[in-house]
Formats: C-alpha cells, sequence, structure tokens
C-alpha cells in the first residue's frame, strides 16, 4: 500500500533507511568565514557599483564623495539590523513583501514588494549596461581598435547586446548554473586586486605630476557638514545607500554559516570594513588623479559620470586597461546572477500568497528554480532598458538616481515595518530597544527623507544628468510613474485576487501571534 | 527487494515511476521514489534563502506526493526527498543508505536520434552506477501498467557476461516469465566479422555467435526451473541497430545489457554495442554493470 514517511510520522515511524534520507536538510554551517565574505563582496559588486555611482555622487557633492560614502552607510546598517530582526523572525522569501504585510496589511505590503521589484529590476537594466560599455571596451583594447569602444554609443548595437546579455544572465537564472566556490574566489580576489592597482597607479600618476588634473587631499572631503546644501546631501546618500545595497546579505546569513555564532556578524563587519575602505580609497584616488572639473577626465564632465572607469582606465593604466575591464565585466556578471534572484523570490512569494498570478509561485521541475517569475523579471527589465536607452541622454545615471530613490522607498517601508511589528516587545530587553527599535526606526526615518526629497528635487529638469521630459526631470517621472504603475497594478489584482487584499491568507498582526507562522513560507 | 524511483514532475519522471511499476509487479519489489534537489552546500554566488529552500522542499513533496497517488494498490512505495551535488549522485547515496537493487529513470522522450537519448545526468549514473539502472523510454507512462511479459539479454562473450546471464536469470525467475538469449552480431564490424570486397559476411562470425548462444543457453537452462521457458537468438545485421531492428518485440517485454564492453577507465559506463541498441529497441533497457555489487540474480 502505498504511504508516505514525513520525517517523524508517528504512524509510521521512520526506518533507518529513510530517516537517514531525510535528515539531510538545508545545508547548515556550510558557508565559512571566507565563504560569506566573498558572496557578500560579490552581492556589493564594488568593480560595477563604483564605476556606476561615482560620477552622479560627484555631480553632487563634489570632492566630498568620501564623506558621503561612509555617512551613506549609517542608514544601511541600520536598517540592516531591522532586517535582520524580521529575517530571524520570518524567514520568507518574500521578505519585503512578506514583512510588510505582516506589519501594515496588505496594500502597502503589496507596494513594498512592488517596489523591491522595481528597484531590482532597474538595477538589472543599469548591470547589463555597465557591462555592455566594458564589453566594446575590452574587444577594442583585445584588438587595439579604438572605434570598437565607440560602437556601445550606437543605441541599436548597445540594446541587442545588451538583451544578449540579459538572455544569458536569464539563462543561467533559469537552470540555475553556479560557478565553483574555487572560481568565485578567483573573481572576487582579482576584482579587488584590480580595483587596488588602478588607485595606486593613479596616486603613481599623481606623485609623477602627470595626473589629469592633479587635486591635493584635503581632510575636508570627509566632512559631510561641508556639503553645500541639504539638497545636495540627500541626494548623495541616496546614491551611496546604493553601493552599500546587498551587504545586508551578510548579516542575514546566519543559518548557513559554520563556526562560532559570531561568524555572520563577523563575515559582516569584514565585508563592510573591506568595502568602505576601498571605496575611500579608490574614490580619493580617481578624485587626486581627474578634480571633478568638467575636463575630459575630470569626474565632473557630465560625458563620463554615467560610467567612469570606461574612461578613466585607459589614461590612467595604459595597456593594462583591459583588467579594469575584466573587473568590471566579472564582477557585473556575478551581480547579474545574485540580482537577478531576488525579484524572482518576491514574484514567487507573491504568487504563493495570492497577490500576484498563482503561476508566479510554479518552480521548474527540473532546475528547482522559480522558472516564471524569473523569466518575467527579465523580460521586464529589457523592456525597460530598451525604453530608457531610447529615452534618456544618459541611461546608466539617471537609472542609478532612480535606483536609489526606490531602494530608499521599499527599504525605508521594510524598516518601519519591523518596528510596528514588533511593537509589543519593543522594551523587553535593551537589545529589543535597539534593534527591533530604535535602530530601524532611525533608519527608516532617514531614508524617508531621503526618498520625498530626492522625489521633489529630482522634478526640477537639471537634476543629475539633466534629462528630462517636457522640462520635468526624468527621474522624477521615472519614480512617480513606477510608483503610479504599482498602485495601478495592485488596484487591478485586487479586484482579480480579492482574497489577499482582504486579508484572509497573510493577516497583518504583531510579533508572535498565532498567524505568524503563516508568514513562514509555506504555509 | 527495493527499487530506487528517480523522480521529477515531468515526462520523463512519470515515464520511470510507470516502468518501476511494472517492475515492481513482475518481482514484487517495494518502490522508493527520490527526488534529488541540489545540495545547499554546493558553491553558489546566491545568498542561501532559507525560505524558498523550504517553499522548495514542499513543492517537491507535494509532486512526490502525486507521484505515489499514481502507484497502484498492491505496491508498497514510500517518497524521499534527498540533497546532493547532483541527480546521479543523489539516486547513488540513495541506493546505497536504502539497499537498493535497481534505479529506474526516465529518458528525454524528444530524442532526436531515436527512442532513447540519454542527458547528462543518466550518463553520470550510468558510468557509476554499482546496481542496474533501467531506462524507461519516452511514452512509458501512457503505455499501460502490464507486468513485464519477457526478458531478452543480450548477451555477449566480453567480460560481464557472467553477472549479466546472473541478472537475467534472476529477473526471469523472479518474475516468472520467459527468457530470450540474444546474441547480436553486426557482421559490418571489427568485433563481428571483417566484410568482404563484395559485403558479405565473415562465415566464422555467425558460426562462432551460433556456439556461444548455445553454450549461454545451457547454463541458463541450467539454473531455471523447467516451467520457464528459454530460448536462444542469434541476430545479425550489417550493423548493430539492424541487429537490434530484425529482432521481434513483445509489447511488454524489457531488454537487459551489459557494460561489459565499456568498463574501461574513463569510459561511458554505455558503451558502443549498448549505446546503438538504446537507439533501436522498442521496449524499455536494463543495463547491467560489470562490478555490480548486488544484481537481481542476488535472490
Amino acid at each position: 500500500m502505498p504511504e508516505t514517511t514525513p520525517p517523524g510520522d508517528v504512524a509510521n515511524p521512520p526506518t533507518a533507511a529513510t530517516a537517514a534520507l531525510s535528515k539531510k536538510g538545508l545545508g547548515a554551517g556550510t558557508v565559512g568565514l571566507l565563504g560569506a565574505i566573498v558572496i557578500g563582496i560579490s552581492c556589493i559588486a564594488p568593480a560595477y557599483t563604483l564605476t556606476g555611482a561615482l560620477g552622479p555622487t560627484v555631480a553632487v557633492v563634489g570632492t566630498h564623495v568620501p564623506a558621503i560614502f561612509l555617512v551613506g552607510f549609517i542608514p544601511m546598517l541600520l536598517v540592516a539590523f531591522g532586517y535582520r530582526e524580521l529575517n530571524s523572525r520570518m524567514p520568507d522569501s518574500g521578505t519585503s513583501f512578506t514583512w510588510a504585510t505582516r506589519a501594515f496589511g496588505p496594500w502597502i505590503g503589496w507596494l513594498a514588494g512592488w517596489g523591491l521589484i522595481a528597484a531590482t529590476i532597474v538595477v538589472l537594466s543599469n548591470l547589463a549596461g555597465i557591462a555592455v560599455d566594458f564589453f566594446y571596451l575590452m574587444l577594442s583594447q583585445i584588438f587595439q581598435n579604438p572605434s570598437i569602444a565607440d560602437l556601445t554609443s550606437n543605441p541599436f548595437v548597445n540594446v541587442v547586446t545588451c538583451l544578449a546579455f540579459m538572455l544569458g544572465a536569464t539563462l543561467i537564472s533559469y537552470r540555475d548554473m553556479q560557478t565553483t566556490q574555487k572560481l568565485q574566489y578567483v573573481l572576487v580576489g582579482f576584482q579587488l586586486l584590480v580595483m587596488v592597482f588602478f588607485g595606486v597607479v593613479a596616486f603613481i600618476h599623481v606623485g609623477a605630476g602627470d595626473a589629469f588634473d592633479a587635486t591635493a587631499i584635503s581632510l575636508d572631503w570627509f566632512n559631510p557638514f561641508a556639503v553645500g546644501s541639504f539638497s545636495a546631501f540627500a541626494a548623495g546618500l541616496s546614491l551611496s545607500i546604493f553601493i552599500f545595497w546587498g551587504w545586508d546579505v551578510t548579516l542575514t546569513m546566519s543559518e548557513e554559516t559554520k563556526g562560532s555564532t559570531k561568524t555572520p556578524g563577523r563575515a559582516a563587519t569584514l565585508t563592510v570594513v573591506i568595502i568602505v575602505v576601498l571605496y575611500l580609497f579608490l574614490s580619493v584616488a580617481l578624485i587626486s588623479y581627474s578634480g571633478v572639473g568638467e575636463g575630459e577626465y575630470g569626474l565632473g564632465n557630465s560625458d563620463i559620470q554615467g560610467n567612469v572607469f570606461f574612461s578613466l582606465a585607459g589614461p590612467i593604466l595604459g595597456p593594462l586597461a583591459i583588467l579594469v575591464s575584466i573587473a568590471v565585466l566579472s564582477s557585473s556578471a556575478a551581480s547579474l546572477q545574485s540580482t537577478f534572484v531576488s525579484p524572482a523570490r518576491t514574484l514567487l512569494a507573491m504568487g504563493h500568497y495570492g497577490a500576484l498570478s498563482p503561476k508566479f509561485a510554479t518552480v521548474h521541475p527540473k532546475f528547482f528554480t522559480p522558472g516564471y517569475a524569473t523569466i518575467v523579471s527579465s523580460v521586464v527589465a529589457s523592456v525597460f532598458y530598451t525604453v530608457m536607452r531610447f529615452v534618456s541622454e544618459d541611461v546608466l545615471w539617471d537609472t542609478i538616481t532612480t535606483l536609489g530613490m526606490l531602494i530608499c522607498f521599499y527599504y525605508g517601508l521594510t524598516a518601519f515595518a519591523c518596528v510596528w511589528y514588533f511593537r509589543k516587545q519593543w522594551f523587553a530587553s535593551a537589545r529589543n530597544a535597539f534593534f527591533q527599535f530604535a535602530a530601524p526606526l532611525v533608519g527608516g526615518l532617514i531614508l524617508a527623507v531621503l526618498f520625498v526629497t530626492t522625489l521633489i528635487e529630482s522634478a526640477n529638469p537639471d537634476y543629475g544628468s539633466g534629462s528630462n521630459i517636457g522640462g520635468v526631470g526624468l527621474v522624477f517621472i521615472l519614480g512617480v510613474v513606477i510608483i503610479l504603475l504599482g498602485i495601478v497594478i495592485m488596484v487591478v489584482q485586487s479586484r482579480v485576487r480579492p482574497e489577499f487584499f482582504r486579508g484572509r491568507i497573510l493577516a497583518a498582526g504583531v510579533a508572535g501571534d498565532a498567524n505568524e507562522t503563516a508568514a513562514a513560507l509555506p504555509e | 527487494m527495493r527499487y530506487v524511483v528517480g523522480y521529477t514532475d515531468t515526462d520523463e519522471g512519470r515515464d520511470a515511476l510507470a516502468l518501476a511499476v511494472r517492475l515492481a509487479r513482475t518481482t514484487g519489489a517495494r518502490l522508493d521514489l527520490v527526488l534529488v534537489l541540489e545540495s545547499a552546500e554546493r558553491a553558489t554566488l546566491v545568498p542561501a534563502d532559507p525560505g524558498y529552500e523550504r517553499y522548495l522542499r514542499e513543492t517537491t513533496e507535494g509532486w512526490l506526493a502525486t507521484g505515489l497517488a499514481h502507484v497502484p494498490a498492491g505496491i508498497e512505495a514510500t517518497t524521499h526527498v534527498v540533497y546532493a551535488e547532483s541527480p546521479a549522485d543523489g539516486l547513488l547515496e540513495a541506493v546505497e543508505t536504502l539497499r537498493a537493487e535497481l534505479i529506474v529513470i526516465g529518458t528525454s522522450p524528444t530524442g532526436l536520434l531515436g527512442r532513447f537519448t540519454l542527458g547528462s545526468d543518466a550518463n553520470a549514473l550510468l558510468h557509476s552506477a554499482p546496481v542496474p539502472v533501467a531506462l524507461a523510454p519516452g511514452g512509458c507512462a501512457a503505455a499501460g501498467g502490464a507486468p513485464i511479459s519477457r526478458v531478452t539479454c543480450a548477451i555477449g562473450t566480453r567480460p560481464g557476461a557472467d553477472e549479466l546471464l546472473a541478472a537475467a536469470i534472476g529477473a526471469t525467475r523472479r518474475g516468472d516469465v520467459p527468457l530470450r538469449l540474444v546474441s547480436l552480431v553486426a557482421l559490418d564490424q571489427p568485433g563481428g566479422a571483417p566484410a568482404s570486397a563484395t559485403g558479405t559476411a565473415h562465415p566464422d562470425a555467425a558460426t562462432r555467435a551460433e556456439a556461444h548462444a548455445a553454450a549461454v543457453l545451457e547454463e541458463a537452462v541450467a539454473h531455471l526451473p523447467a516451467t520457464i521457458t528459454v530460448t536462444s537468438q542469434v541476430a545479425t545485421g550489417r550493423r548493430i541497430e539492424d541487429a537490434v531492428a530484425a529482432l521481434d518485440w513483445w509489447p511488454d517485454e524489457i531488454a537487459l545489457v551489459g557494460s561489459s564492453r565499456l568498463a574501461q577507465p574513463k569510459r561511458l559506463f554505455l558503451g558502443s554495442t549498448a549505446a546503438k541498441m538504446l537507439r533501436e529497441l522498442p521496449v524499455p533497457l536494463m543495463v547491467v554493470p560489470r562490478d555490480a555489487e548486488f544484481t537481481l540474480g542476488d535472490l
């Protein structure tokens, strides 16, 4: 007679053989300290992040980039504490969506999920765009033919190449192909070494007196209060949130790390120290070399700000510039892979809880990935990039700025969700008071202020890259369109799938209530 | 006796299950439906997500439950989700843990080259399995659940032939079905006989095959009760494929081949003859390893 043997079933006590088969579950304790740091750095993708974010940040705060990078870490850290609290209480692949739903109910939860998906889709298109630039730069370096590098500015060539990259990344995610651990270590190590080498050579040029616009380092660069205006400060901060995005994963890898219980904390700390030191070193090096003027290689030159390494690698490294291309390409590739997973998993959770079509909750029978959700994310990111490439004067810059805004939006909601969800146990202990109340509250407030400020400022046509439609800043239009589109889709879904929106599937509540386990997939 | 079924929520998985049910009906074995998930221990650039892992586990257990519902009453069956580096590793570990005597897997039904196409997972399994591997051709799931009606064993003279014969005898005795012993002779091949300039075969090849077949038949008869019919047949053709195609097949029979030709180091477990048979066979195929730890003969 057919029978199932759930582990520990009393009616069918598992035989020794079945027990041995079922006991291996999640790979508890499989990622060591080094492995966790490698995953963390790989997710942050410093080479990609810095080439994308340095220019736009210089554009708003000038030489005060190091200060802004340091300050930008604070809200990230505070929100990450809240993220970790929620993750350990409700480990669910829907993350922000699930947690915000549990704290504030279906409508706000839906929007938080939408914010996360939109942010990751925007970053996917930016990543692929940066990869296209460096792909042609690398080809031109290999064949020593500078005209190949210009191909990337042909919108058709650019879009077609970008779509090809997207397709590759989608296939890798869809089929869940993974690189070996050794290769990951090599790629991450290579990325870090090349970035350090890049900075050192920039300093050598400054010392030798042949830098493009040698600028003396000043302590003032590290002083956040020296930034001219609050709006510049806010704009810089929202960009620097982006450069630390992805770091939070190291903090939440608690169940997988081996060694002592301190491993995740150590990994997160070491990761962020490495990243911060690298960012400071490289930004100081490049500002010293190029200055923030608007000359050919000046960081203030709006033509190079969307992708600064692309323009500076050649003048600084000469024939070795190809190393930077390889580092950024491998960094983008790794980041594409880890980034693809998060919208797909959130879509899967939304499908599972009935907030979207149940198709999103399907798992591929052979590759065990959220196949449908992965393909939808990829198609949307591709369409988004294609439209942006033709609409925007500076697609990379605009997407990074929009991204900063969207991260503030959904991270802010997540932080508030943490505060509200744990409202009955804030002061149960000093630990709770800090991690569940104070830290996420302050972090959330900072992000909320940044979000609102960026949104208002970006309506100005001169904001950021200066892209605008009919005199209204493109970043503002993007932000508003993305959020309004989310609201429209949400209202449509509430008609089609009313169960979720009546709170019958995933009910709002507080920490420790009877519904808490419902939020941990599967029900 | 336990059979491990490599189950997935795909046509191949359902084919494998259907074949396993038919085999179990014949031999009375119990089935272990095993679904292999990628181990979280593997290296990954993507941070692990316990929420997703749990969702995956629940989903796959649901698939297994659906599969289990297709196992008819009277056949004992159990389901397992296991974690391993690869599907082949997972099935092999399950075989070891459960002391199973057979692995049943599906083959891709969309093969361009013929009825069976082997994916890399099936190849890896055939490369290293210590127990026989039964390959279900596409469409097995739709073909009905009749017990096995006859065992055909393609037997040669290479090392491993004894184990193969033992397996065939064991299966036949257990299922109480007729056994047909087949010698395949490819006239074009150096292994068969060099073709002369006119294309006619070397006369020795067929003669030697006849003599070998007679010896094997004698041995099989000696080990089987008189109620079981044993026949012997020499099939010739220009190529092995032609020889296989020339044989007549009963709808519900199964073919056994050995891995003897192929068990050289770093060579595919499934050698040229078996691979060629795969392309032509209209029935499920069972591959018996040369160095089988247990075979169907251990009864």
